[in-house]
C-alpha cells in the first residue's frame, strides 16, 4: 500500500509544471550554470524513474531523503514539528471525545426533545463551518477580548519562564485551537454516538434487560452504551491516521508550529521529498491507527475475538 | 591600549573612558590587538540608551543559516544580524562605507583592489578575525560542486575574481576586468574559517549543507552586532547583543543598543498585523492599502506609520518579441514600437495607484524607481492616461478601428492573451484594470492568470506566451541585474538569449550596460543609466505601472528611526528603546 501511495504522489508531483528550481530561474542574480549545478546536486537531472527508485531505496534503509529548500534530512525537518502537531491533535481529540460521547448519549436519551434539537442544530453548525473560518473568527475574538493569545504556541517571554510557567503558557495557547479543532470533531462524533445509541436502544437485548427489571442506569451504561460505542472505536482508528494532517489548515491560520505550514510550503514549492516523506509517515499512522482500533475493539467487544 | 577585552566590556558603559579611544587610535601601532571601531554615521541620537528587547515578526521560517546557501530573504534576514561584509551600504545615502575593511585602494590597473582589514575585530567565540577568513569565504564561494549564491556575484563575463592574502590584515582582490560597481558587490558576508573549514574540506556540495537550520545556534559564529541564542521552528528566533561589536555611536558608546532581539514567526501578514496591533511586536511593514487604516489607529496603538519613499520595484506589462514564442501577425504588433507606445497611454496608472495601492504608489514610466534617488532620470516623459490619444497613435501606426474591433493594416483583428501569476492579487487586479482599457480600444484581451510555476515553464521553456504582467524588485545599481536588460540575458523578458541584438536600440542598451560595468565615475554611470531609461521609455518594451511606497509602522517607544533609500528604515544596530525597559 505504501508503495502505491508514494508512487502516485511522485507521479502527481511530476505532472504539475515546474520543479523546485522554477522560482530561482526568474532571479536575475542566479546564473543558469548555478541552477544546473543545483539540479545535479539534488539529483533532479536523473531520469524520473531513477529518482523515484533512489528515494525508495533510501526509504527502505530509513533515509527519507533531503529537503531541497532546507538542505537538511526530511526526517530532521519533520521531527522538529511533529510533536507540536501531535500535541494539538491529541488534545483536540480528547476534548472532542470527552464532550461528544456524553452529549451523544444525552441526545439519544432525550430523543426529539428540546435538548436534542438544540444539540442537533449545534452539530450541524459545527460540521458545516470550515476551520479556516472558525480559526479566523477565533483569532479576532482573541484580539478583541484579549482573553486569549493571538495564535502561536508560546509567548515571547517563554524562554524566561520556569518549567511550570512554560507548561501553563503552552496550555494557554492551546485553548483556542483545541476548541476550534474540537468543535468540528464533536459535531460528527456526537451525531454518530446518538445514532448508535438509538439503534441499540431498539434492540431486543435492551428490551430484555429492561423487562428483567434492571435499573434504568444499569441498562443504559452496561448494555446500551457498551454496544453503541463499538463503531466509534473503528472511527478512533481512522482519527489516529488523521492526527498529523487533520489540523493543517488551522495550523496555518493560527500559527501553530506544526507540520501544516511546512507541508503547505513544500507542496507549493515542490519540495518533493518533504511531501513524500510526510505522506509516508501519515500512512504509517493510519495503518497503526487501524491496528490499534482493531485490537481495542477485540478488547471491548466480546463478540470479536482473534484466536 | 592593550587592555583585555573582558575589562573593556565592563568599561563599555563608562562613556568617559570610551571617549578616549579615538585619541588613543591616533597614535596606534598596527598591532592586531589594537581595536579601531567604526563610528556609525547615523548613530547620533544623544538620548539613545542600552538595554531592552526589540521584537519583530516575519512570515516564513529560515531555510538555512548558511548565507552562501541562502536563496530567500527569510534566510538572509534570520542571520543578517550575525555577519558583516568588507564594506556596507549606508541605508540613507546609498554610499559604500567601510565595514570589516577599514580602508581600500584601487591600483592603477583599475582591477586590483587592496583591502586593509579592521584591527581587533573578534568572532563571537573570541577568535580574532583575519584575512584568512576572507580567503576562506572566497574559496567557499568557488568550491567545485558548490552552488554558493556569492559565486555569480563574483564572476564577471564567466571569469571569477582572483585574490591573495598579503598579510593577516590585508587582502588583495583582482578583477578579471575593471568593474565600476565592484564595491557594491564587496559586501558579501565573511564567514568564520575555524568553524566551517571542515565542511568545505568535503567539497562545495557539503559546504552548502553545512549550517542548516538544525545547527545549534551557538555554532553560528559571526562578527555582527548580535549572536543567535535560539531558533524554535515555526515560533521564534532570538538574539543577544554581541558586547564586543566593532561599531560605536557618535558619542563613542558601543553599538548595538538592544540587549535582545526577538523575531516571532507567524503564518501570514494578517497574523503579523494582529500581533503588532496587540503590541506584541514593535514594527510592522504594512502593505500600501493598509496605510490609511493604520494611520487612523496611530494614537490608540502608540505607534507611528512612517510615510516612506517608493521601493525599487515595479509591476510591469511585457510583450513577447521572441519569434520562437509568438507568430505573425502578433509578433509584428509586439515588435512595433508605435503599437507599444500607443498602449502606454491606455494604462490608467492613477487608477491603479488608487484602486490597487490605496494611493500609496507613484506612477512609473521607466525601469528605475523614483525611490532610487541616485539614478532616477527626472526628465523621463510621463504617459498620461488618454484613450483618445492612444487611439490616434494607433491610427497613425496603421491600425484601424472599425465598429468595436481594432484591426491592423492587413485586416487582422488585434487580439491577444494577457497572463500573470494568479497567486499575486495585486497583479491580478492590475490585469483586470488594463484589460478593460484595452477592450475600450477595440483590442480583445483574454486575461488568464495561471500558477507561478506554469508561468515560469513558459517563460523559460516553451517561450509560448503573448503578454504578461510581472514584477521586478530592482536594486540600487541596475547593472547588477543586467541579465534582465541586455539582449543576450538569460532572463531578458521580451526576447531572451539573443545571439545578436535584433534592433538598434537593443544594441545600444547592451553597450550601455557594458559601459556602466567598467565605469568608475558614478556621474558617468548615472549618465549611462539616464540614457538607458530614456531608451526604455522611447521603445517601451515593458510598460511599467507604479512604484509602490513603503509604510512601516513603528512603536513610539523605539528611538532613532530614520527613513532611507528604497523605503528602508534604520538598521537594528542603531535603534534603541526609549527608557530601556521591556
Amino acid at each position: 500500500m505504501l508503495l502505491g501511495i508514494t508512487l502516485i504522489t511522485f507521479v502527481v508531483m511530476q505532472l504539475a509544471p515546474g520543479d523546485f528550481l522554477s522560482e530561482m530561474r526568474m532571479n536575475p542574480v542566479v546564473s543558469p550554470e548555478r541552477i544546473e549545478q543545483m539540479r545535479h546536486n539534488f539529483g533532479l537531472d536523473q531520469p524520473k524513474p531513477v529518482q523515484y527508485l533512489r528515494w525508495l531505496g533510501g526509504l527502505l534503509r530509513g533515509d527519507f531523503g533531503y529537503s531541497f529548500a532546507f538542505q537538511i534530512p526530511v526526517l530532521d525537518l519533520i521531527g522538529t514539528r511533529v510533536g507540536n502537531t501531535l500535541l494539538l491533535n491529541v488534545s483536540a481529540f480528547l476534548f472532542a471525545w470527552v464532550i461528544a460521547v456524553p452529549l451523544g448519549i444525552y441526545s439519544a436519551l432525550n430523543n426529539y426533545r428540546f435538548g436534542d434539537h438544540a444539540l442537533t442544530v449545534g452539530a450541524l453548525l459545527g460540521i458545516s463551518l470550515p476551520t479556516f473560518f472558525t480559526g479566523l473568527l477565533g483569532l479576532y475574538f482573541a484580539y478583541e477580548t484579549k482573553w486569549l493569545p493571538i495564535g502561536g504556541m508560546t509567548s515571547v517571554e517563554y524562554d524566561f519562564m520556569d518549567p511550570f510557567g512554560k507548561m501553563a503558557d503552552v496550555a494557554w495557547h492551546l485553548v483556542l485551537p483545541v476548541i476550534i479543532l474540537g468543535l468540528g470533531g464533536i459535531a460528527g462524533l456526537m451525531r454518530q454516538m446518538r445514532a448508535n445509541m438509538l439503534e441499540v436502544m431498539e434492540q431486543d437485548y435492551v428490551r430484555t434487560a429492561r423487562s428483567k427489571g434492571l435499573a434504568g442506569g444499569v441498562v443504559i451504561w452496561k448494555h446500551a452504551v457498551r454496544n453503541a460505542i463499538n463503531p466509534l472505536i473503528t472511527l478512533f482508528g481512522f482519527a489516529l491516521g488523521g492526527l498529523l494532517s487533520g489540523s493543517a489548515i488551522l495550523e496555518n491560520i493560527i500559527g501553530w508550529p506544526g507540520l501544516g505550514n511546512l507541508l503547505l510550503e513544500a507542496v507549493q514549492k515542490k519540495d518533493l521529498y518533504v511531501v513524500m516523506g510526510s505522506l509516508v509517515i501519515g500512512s504509517i499512522m493510519l495503518v497503526t491507527g487501524n491496528l490499534i482500533s482493531d485490537l481495542l475493539l477485540a478488547y471491548v467487544d466480546p463478540r470479536v475475538r482473534y484466536d | 591600549m592593550s587592555r583585555s577585552l573582558g575589562v573593556r566590556r565592563r568599561l563599555a558603559l563608562l562613556t568617559a573612558v570610551v571617549l578616549m579611544w579615538p585619541a588613543a587610535l591616533a597614535g596606534a601601532a598596527p598591532a592586531a590587538e589594537v581595536f579601531s571601531p567604526k563610528v556609525h554615521p547615523d548613530a547620533d541620537d544623544p538620548a539613545a540608551v542600552h538595554g531592552g528587547a526589540y521584537v519583530t515578526g516575519v512570515i516564513s521560517d529560515p531555510k538555512t543559516f548558511n548565507l552562501q546557501a541562502a536563496q530567500e530573504t527569510s534566510s538572509t534576514e534570520a542571520v543578517g544580524l550575525l555577519f558583516d561584509g568588507l564594506v556596507e551600504m549606508n541605508f540613507r545615502t546609498g554610499e559604500i562605507e567601510p565595514a570589516l575593511a577599514e580602508s581600500w585602494t584601487l591600483a592603477d590597473d583599475r582591477g586590483t583592489w587592496t583591502f586593509r582589514l579592521r584591527r581587533g575585530v573578534k568572532w563571537h567565540d573570541g577568535r580574532p578575525f583575519t584575512a584568512a577568513d576572507v580567503d576562506f569565504t572566497l574559496r567557499a564561494a568557488f568550491a567545485p560542486g558548490g552552488v554558493s549564491s556569492e559565486r555569480d556575484v563574483l564572476t564577471f563575463d564567466g571569469k571569477p575574481v582572483r585574490w591573495r592574502v598579503v598579510d593577516p590584515l590585508t587582502i588583495q582582490i583582482v578583477m578579471p576586468k575593471p568593474i565600476g560597481f565592484f564595491l557594491r558587490l564587496a559586501g558579501i558576508a565573511i564567514l568564520p574559517k575555524h568553524k566551517l573549514e571542515a565542511a568545505l574540506a568535503q567539497g562545495g556540495a557539503a559546504f552548502i549543507r553545512a549550517w542548516g537550520v538544525n545547527t545549534p545556534p551557538r555554532e553560528l559564529v559571526g562578527t555582527g552586532p548580535y549572536r543567535m541564542m535560539q531558533y524554535v521552528p515555526g515560533q521564534r528566533l532570538s538574539y543577544a547583543r554581541w558586547t564586543e561589536y566593532w561599531k560605536t555611536d557618535k558619542q563613542g558608546r558601543k553599538l548595538p543598543y538592544f540587549d535582545r532581539v526577538v523575531t516571532v514567526i507567524v503564518p501570514n501578514l494578517e497574523a503579523l498585523r494582529l500581533r503588532f496591533m496587540a503590541r506584541e511586536t514593535d514594527i510592522y511593514a504594512a502593505r500600501p492599502r493598509e496605510y490609511a487604516d493604520l494611520k487612523a489607529k496611530e494614537r490608540e496603538g502608540a505607534f507611528t506609520v512612517i510615510d516612506g519613499r517608493e521601493g525599487y520595484g515595479s509591476e510591469l506589462l511585457v510583450f513577447n518579441q521572441n519569434p520562437a514564442g509568438v507568430t505573425d501577425p502578433k509578433l509584428t504588433w509586439f515588435r512595433d514600437t508605435r503599437f507599444r507606445r500607443a498602449l502606454q497611454h491606455a494604462i490608467d496608472r492613477d487608477g491603479i495607484v488608487a484602486q490597487v495601492y490605496g494611493g500609496r504608489a507613484t506612477p512609473a514610466y521607466g525601469p528605475i524607481s523614483r525611490g532610487n534617488t541616485v539614478y532616477y532620470n527626472q526628465s523621463l516623459p510621463a504617459f498620461p492616461y488618454d484613450l483618445a490619444r492612444a487611439e490616434r497613435q494607433l491610427a497613425e501606426a496603421g491600425y484601424v478601428k472599425s465598429g468595436d474591433r481594432l484591426r491592423d493594416g492587413a485586416g487582422n483583428a488585434v487580439a491577444f492573451t494577457l497572463t500573470t501569476n494568479s497567486e499575486n492579487n495585486d497583479r491580478v487586479a492590475i490585469g483586470n484594470i488594463v484589460r478593460q482599457d484595452l477592450v475600450k480600444l477595440g483590442i480583445r484581451v483574454t486575461f488568464a492568470p495561471e500558477a507561478f510555476n506554469s508561468l515560469v515553464a513558459r517563460l523559460d521553456g516553451s517561450r509560448k506566451w503573448e503578454t504578461m504582467i510581472m514584477g521586478l524588485t530592482g536594486s540600487i545599481e541596475p547593472g547588477t541585474g543586467r541579465n534582465v536588460w541586455v539582449s543576450s540575458g538569460s532572463i531578458n523578458m521580451w526576447h531572451p538569449g539573443q545571439k545578436k541584438p535584433s534592433a538598434a536600440w537593443e544594441a545600444e542598451i547592451d553597450q550601455l550596460f557594458e559601459q556602466v560595468a567598467t565605469e568608475f565615475d558614478q556621474n558617468k554611470r548615472k549618465a549611462a543609466y539616464h540614457r538607458w531609461q530614456q531608451i526604455m521609455s522611447e521603445q517601451s518594451p515593458m510598460l511599467f505601472f507604479t512604484n509602490p511606497k513603503s509604510q512601516v509602522a513603528v512603536r513610539n517607544t523605539i528611538g532613532s528611526v530614520k527613513t532611507g533609500l528604497g523605503g528602508a528604515i534604520s538598521p537594528t544596530e542603531i535603534l534603541y528603546r526609549r527608557g530601556g525597559g521591556r
